[in-house]
């Protein structure tokens, strides 16, 4: 008797198909990407250009019975966050290296923290020199903007990858007997103070870290995003990341900028419908 | 913990950073002009307290200012903006820029609220400290393009200063309620109370930057926010980076008027 169900489609049949018309852009194969004709005009004043649309996407199972309250920082959930973070940018990388580009421009990052997993999806346009061959070793990565990558590039810097730390704590239980005492002082939670002060300072330390190890000179345009969980709230998230630079020749170049004046005035919008 | 006991982990961290490693929540743009006015970002520096607040008795029909709600509002914030700045003194740092002071509040937190600063902890690149006359590394406020303009006019910033009053406004009773019906007037308690409040924040403000020897105080802003007292305490919040004349010769270009073509 055969199976009644529909066959499922073979998902990396699919994906692979899709990859293999951008594989090698340059020859003939139409470029995609999501940049702004602004932010395409600045690569190609460069003399860079987008090659194709690329992303990693990872998903990092969490135990179940992480969330429940505790005491101090929720390993497994940092290291998953660390692990999806990571697995994402991995196959972003070699997406980017697949299409010959040199690395990849004005990444989004979404994260989602549920009960039972974290995920990291990203995605951005793979950029190269114009008309160079594919590059030795492993592409860039970074969620600079096209205009802000051709500005540090003219600096005499250049982006080394995306680092990334992140670190959960349960906030502290306060004992009845404390929570009267303070009812009407003014006084500093000591314990509170310590865990989410030294929760906030592991996570970017897990961000430099990471960034050592793409042997950059510092990171640029960190993204702290912090807060309690939606389905937990007695546990706190916090996670860092941002664009690993060093200087690619000798020094920097300064801009020394101009300073200008608008004599624009404030334009008026309003909705033609209402007219306010 | 003492504002000379920064957690473990931040020792940690600086340490790391020491080994030439810079981090910095600067932008792209931000970054550039920080190093064209002859600084390089060193680290990110913070500093956090949570703070329990306590119970202030208050007359329904009197407008007073909440001295134990004031004080506060000033301590956490102190307590968040020492530890900011003892870490960027670990860095060695000269000065922090961009500075963020955020409040957050928690479900878990009753009557708590967690003090927040964070900036980019900068030192001058060609090795002369810049710090202020209390042999502190400066804050500011100020963003990188600020920086690089302010640091254009000749003035260099002293420190990041604030001033806050915590006030309850009176209410008003019926009598005074009914004979205001219908009529255009002035309600004198309220405007008394809310110019008060004003001037307690900025006073205390300016009393800030004098200690540190200031000519005076840019990009001032007056918050005010009720945070969860309901809606006759409001809190007065004045911050400004106090800024002294550096004595370097100023060459400041003249600025081109432009016109865009793009609307």
């Amino acid at each position: 008797m055969s199976d009644p169900r529909p066959v499922p489609p073979d998902l990396p049949a699919l994906v692979r198909a899709a990859l293999s018309t951008t594989e090698d852009g340059a020859r003939g194969a139409p470029t995609t990407s999501d940049l702004s004709i602004d932010e395409e005009l600045s690569l190609h004043a460069l003399a860079w250009e987008p090659v194709a649309l690329t992303t990693g996407y990872a998903v990092v199972a969490v135990p179940a019975g992480a969330w429940q309250w505790g005491q101090g920082e929720i390993d497994v959930a940092s290291s998953a966050h660390e692990r999806a973070f990571t697995q994402a940018l991995r196959r972003l990388e070699s997406d980017v290296a697949r299409t010959g580009a040199h690395g990849v421009v004005g990444v989004s990052i979404e994260r989602e923290v549920a009960p039972s997993h974290i995920a990291v999806a990203v995605m951005g346009t793979a950029v190269r020199p114009r008309g160079a061959g594919a590059r030795k070793g492993t592409p860039f990565v970074t969620d600079l903007s096209a205009r802000d990558f051709a500005r540090l590039v003219a600096s005499g810097w250049e982006p080394l990858g995306l680092a990334t730390g992140a670190s959960f704590v349960y906030a502290p239980r306060r004992s009845i007997g404390t929570a009267l005492a303070q009812q009407s002082q003014n006084v500093e939670l000591t314990n509170f103070t310590d865990a989410l002060y030294g929760a906030r300072e592991r996570a970017v330390e897990r961000l430099q870290r990471s960034a050592m190890s793409y042997q950059g000179a510092g990171i640029v345009e960190v993204k702290l995003e912090e807060g309690p969980l939606r389905f937990a709230s007695h546990a706190v998230g916090f996670a860092a990341w941002g664009t690993v630079v060093r200087l690619a020749g000798d020094q920097h170049l300064p801009m020394s900028p101009t300073l200008v004046v608008s004599l624009d005035d404030e334009t008026r919008a309003f909705e033609a419908q209402t007219l306010e | 913990m003492s504002t000379h006991d920064l957690p473990e982990a931040t020792e940690h961290r600086l340490e790391e950073l020491e080994h030439g490693l810079f981090t910095s929540d600067l932008s792209v743009n931000e970054f550039l002009l920080v190093k064209e006015a002859g600084f390089h970002p060193v680290g990110l520096v913070m500093g956090s307290s949570i703070y329990h607040t306590g119970i202030q008795t208050r007359k329904w029909g009197q407008s007073q200012e909440l001295t134990k709600l004031t004080e506060a509002m000033y301590n956490a914030r102190e307590l968040a903006m020492t530890r900011m700045e003892e870490e960027a003194a670990q860095l060695g740092a000269d000065g922090v820029v961009g500075v963020r002071l955020d409040v957050n509040y928690y479900e878990w937190g009753k009557d708590a609220a967690e003090f927040i600063a964070v900036g980019t902890a900068v030192k001058a690149e060609d090795g002369v400290s810049r710090r202020n006359q209390l042999g502190k590394p400066f804050t500011s406020d100020l963003s990188g393009q600020d920086f690089w303009t302010l640091s254009q006019t000749g003035f260099a910033p002293q420190g990041l200063v604030m001033g806050t009053c915590v006030y309850h406004i009176a209410h008003r009773g019926i009598g005074q309620t009914l004979a205001s019906t219908g009529q255009n007037v002035e309600l004198p308690n309220f405007t008394q109370a809310l110019y008060e409040a004003r001037e307690l924040a900025m006073t205390r403000m300016q009393d800030e930057s004098t200690r540190l020897g200031a000519t005076g105080i840019v990009g001032v802003r007056l918050e005010e926010k009720s945070h969860q007292w309901g809606s006759h305490i409001i809190e007065f919040l004045a911050l400004g980076t106090a800024v002294a004349a550096t004595g370097a010769p100023v060459t400041l270009a003249k600025p081109t008027t432009i016109i865009s073509l793009d609307h």
